[in-house]
């Protein structure tokens, strides 16, 4: 026998009815990987970071990414970089500038050939980390030497990401038309529904019956 | 322009996203992964969604309002294909039912782009982006799975070789279809099947699975004239069970 | 779609005696200030625990929470009840990933969880054991439920740990659309046709008792609880959550002339509380744990997808891959 249910799709799961022993446990890796995902709100906006994804690679990534974090809301890019990828300082307080508080080993010699780098800062704990801009370098703490140069100065900055531009998945200028039609999905926004006039008419109408 | 081949056209193509869609939407909550759950969930919608837009170009020509179109049919009046209406089986069948559809699809809708036709070349042009995704995310599975593990590799290619003859199906002419490709509606299903092989095997060259030679296959046509199989008809009824409780009452 | 109740036990790890004073004392300044907390502060063990247990429960319901109302998903009348319905669905979906990945970043992994909540080691809101016996059922989980689930939700995205304030501001923002689209069809169910009026009034009358517990029952005020409240993890009692709710939504019932399935239930005008029947807590804790009318089902479906989706993951698992836990 196999469970019958109210639900039409779970009756065709063919599920077995009754006592079922306990699920193995998960081997330790079994949802993949994580990537996490930067959306652009609009042209000439900052990449900000929305959230991860598990994904077996960052093409995968990508696709996951963008319903779980563009499906709503105007999007026109969308980043994706391995989580093992970003290298993170520590946080500091929200009136701080974590550039000020580390003391970052800027290597001495550089004989490779320097590449960019990627920089997202986090302006207020609780808030999500935005591109700050792009430098050259030839290592992590190198990049962060020179993003400390380039956008380290101003304000509290509470905690910096850096990730080789080479490691971030970026959508591309032909791939925007995947976005174009999100702001028209009105059936999934709170404002497509509006039910005032059936409310005031139905009062209207029952004006003696309902009275409480 | 003949209306009537017009018609013809857009159920077709509003009658395969419907219940492709809807069979799609049935993986809601059950995916393999999360993040895929949604994405499936998100494409569902997206199809179901061109459907609408489909039937209310239909109800500009004087047929009934979509859903009436889409809740109060019998099987025998819907035009999709056999290949959407089959059962979700398991994942492997859906991924490769979707890659199937999809790179068809997408065809379809570049082409319909182009239409002398200009209400069905306005839609395709605004969805066409849409579609274009659901075609990345089709590929890229089946390009990852297909070159995994032996497991994965025959599961899809079982599948692939049980969609296939329904898939052929898809290209089933419609009797006005000398006259659609002569008023430059769209090019015709020939030339959607031609370009669609092109791009299907592009993908399942990247990968461990073969594609049988399609010559040797009987398409499953008859959908395009209301013949279905056995699944249609509890679908439907399934899916009007609600509306039908009273179809003329606001839901 | 969550809405607290039984989250906050005592723990191993009560004792807050055992941390470092210097840190404790850094970490409650810096919630004091308004600051957030951010995964790799330091953090007292409790704290952890109790939020790792909070955000996961949560996105427990969040995934079980799908199935309800999933149960009408292929049924929804009409193409605008079909799509928003599927679109209501996925959000909760989405709401559980962005939540597993919240609790995630506190050190307990997305597999760990999920054996957990299929095993039965770990709960979700009692409500999504009942099941949703007609579409009207449907309406009053995505209008009531969600509706209370955002009195919850708007308390914890205040809470101090950054990640899960994050998760939900954009979880907060989806179920706007829900308690729009849920209130929504709850109007036209009440305002049309007797059979429809009649489906929606059977629907709240099974739905009510449900609704009445999901805040969880009153709080016992513990030195436990204060910590937790002075920490940011709790936000709002569970009966405070349960006054407000009642307080925006009877009536808004009522406007409609429905009638909620309890006779005691009033406003007193002179505490400006709402009294009502006590729950029958019993059954809650009975439900809980374990007996409820679909418990066995939430969990087997949970535990089908997860494993005739298995062969998906093994084919795509990079052997190199390790467990790195998300960012924030």
């Amino acid at each position: 026998m196999s469970l019958k249910s109210l639900d039409p799709r779970v009756t065709r799961l063919n599920l077995p009815e009754g006592e079922v022993p306990a699920m193995e446990p998960k081997p330790e890796l079994d949802q993949f990987e994580t990537y996490e995902a930067f959306h652009q709100k609009k042209e000439g906006t900052a990449h900000t970071y929305v959230g991860p994804v598990h994904a077996p690679n960052e093409d995968v990534a990508f696709l996951f990414a963008k319903e779980q974090y563009s499906r709503r809301f105007p999007c026109v890019g969308l980043w994706i970089a391995r989580t093992e990828n970003i290298q993170v300082t520590p946080y500091v307080g929200d009136q701080e500038n974590v550039y000020e508080t580390i003391t970052i080993d800027e290597p001495t010699e550089r004989n490779e050939q320097a590449e960019p780098y990627e920089i997202f800062h986090l302006k207020k704990r609780g808030k999500a980390h935005a591109h700050a801009g792009r430098v050259m370098a030839t290592s992590y703490p190198e990049a962060l030497a020179e993003a400390k140069k380039a956008f380290g100065e101003k304000g509290p900055i509470v905690n910096v990401w850096v990730v080789k531009s080479k490691d971030v998945l970026q959508s591309a200028e032909e791939d925007k038309d995947m976005w174009t039609t999100i702001p028209e999905k009105k059936y999934r926004e709170a404002i497509a529904y509006k039910v005032m006039d059936k409310i005031t008419k139905y009062k209207e109408e029952n004006k003696t019956t309902t009275a409480q | 322009m003949n209306e009537l081949a017009i018609k013809d056209l857009l159920y077709k193509l509003a009658d395969d996203q419907l219940i492709l869609g809807h069979r799609n939407s049935e993986w809601t909550g059950f995916g393999p992964i999360l993040e895929e759950d949604i994405a499936f969930s998100s494409m569902a919608q997206d199809k179901i969604g061109h459907s609408l837009a489909f039937y209310t170009l239909l109800q500009e020509l004087g047929e009934a309002d979509p859903d009436t179109v889409a809740f109060t049919r019998n099987a025998n009046q819907f035009h999709n294909s056999q290949l959407v209406e089959l059962p979700n089986g398991e994942y492997d069948f859906s991924l490769i039912r979707h890659f199937l559809y999809d790179n068809a699809e997408i065809i379809r809708f570049e082409m319909l782009s182009q239409s002398s036709y200009e209400p069905i070349a306005k839609v395709a042009t605004k969805l066409k982006g849409e579609v274009k995704y659901h075609v990345l995310h089709a590929n890229t599975w089946i390009k990852n799975l297909g070159s995994s593990t032996e497991e994965a590799i025959l599961r899809l290619q079982s599948s692939l070789n049980e969609a296939l003859p329904y898939a052929l199906g898809m290209f089933e002419k419609s009797k006005y279809e000398q006259e659609l490709v002569d008023t430059g509606v769209y090019a015709g299903e020939e030339a959607v099947k031609a370009e669609w092989l092109k791009r299907i095997s592009a993908v399942i060259e990247k990968t461990d699975l073969k594609l049988p030679d399609l010559a040797t296959i009987e398409p499953k046509f008859g959908g395009r004239y209301g013949e279905h199989t056995e699944h249609l008809q509890p679908l439907l009824d399934e899916m009007a069970e609600v509306f039908k409780i009273d179809p003329t009452a606001e839901w | 779609m969550y809405g607290g109740g039984n989250v906050f036990e005592a723990t191993k790890f009560d004792d807050v005696q055992v941390e470092d004073p210097v840190k404790l004392e850094e970490f409650e300044a810096r919630i004091a200030r308004g600051e957030k907390i951010e995964p790799t502060d330091w953090m007292p063990e409790l704290y952890r625990k109790q939020l790792i247990r909070m955000i996961e429960q949560h996105a427990h319901s969040e995934i079980i929470g799908a199935l309800p109302e999933g149960t009408w998903i292929t049924r929804a009348p009409g193409f605008r009840r079909k799509m928003a319905q599927m679109a209501k669905v996925q959000d909760e979906v989405g709401h559980a990933q962005l939540l597993y990945s919240a609790a995630e970043t506190l050190g307990k992994s997305r597999e760990q969880m999920l054996t957990d909540l299929i095993n039965g080691k770990s709960k979700y809101s009692n409500v999504f054991n009942y099941p949703a016996f007609t579409w009207a059922d449907s309406n009053i989980i995505s209008w009531l439920i969600d509706a209370g689930a955002i009195v919850n939700q708007m308390a914890n995205a205040k809470g101090s740990y950054g990640p899960y304030s994050r998760a939900l501001e954009r979880i907060c923002a989806e179920e706007a659309f829900h308690l729009k689209y849920g209130h929504d069809a709850v109007v036209h169910m009440a305002t049309g046709t007797p059979k429809q009026r009649e489906m929606i009034q059977a629907a709240l009358n099974r739905w009510w008792p449900p609704i009445m517990t999901f805040f969880g029952p009153s709080d016992k005020m513990s030195t436990h609880t204060e910590t937790l409240m002075r920490w940011k993890v709790k936000m709002a009692s569970n009966d405070e959550c349960r006054q407000q709710f009642l307080d925006m939504y009877v009536p808004k019932i009522w406007e409609l002339g429905l009638t909620v399935p309890d006779p005691k239930l009033k406003k007193n005008m002179e505490t400006g509380q709402w009294e009502y029947t006590e729950p029958d807590w019993d059954e809650f804790k009975r439900v809980i744990n374990g007996d409820g009318p679909c418990n066995a089902e939430r969990l087997a479906v949970r535990r089908t997808a997860e494993e005739r989706g298995a062969w998906v993951r093994r084919a795509l698992l990079n052997p190199k891959a390790k467990y790195v836990k998300p960012l924030a």
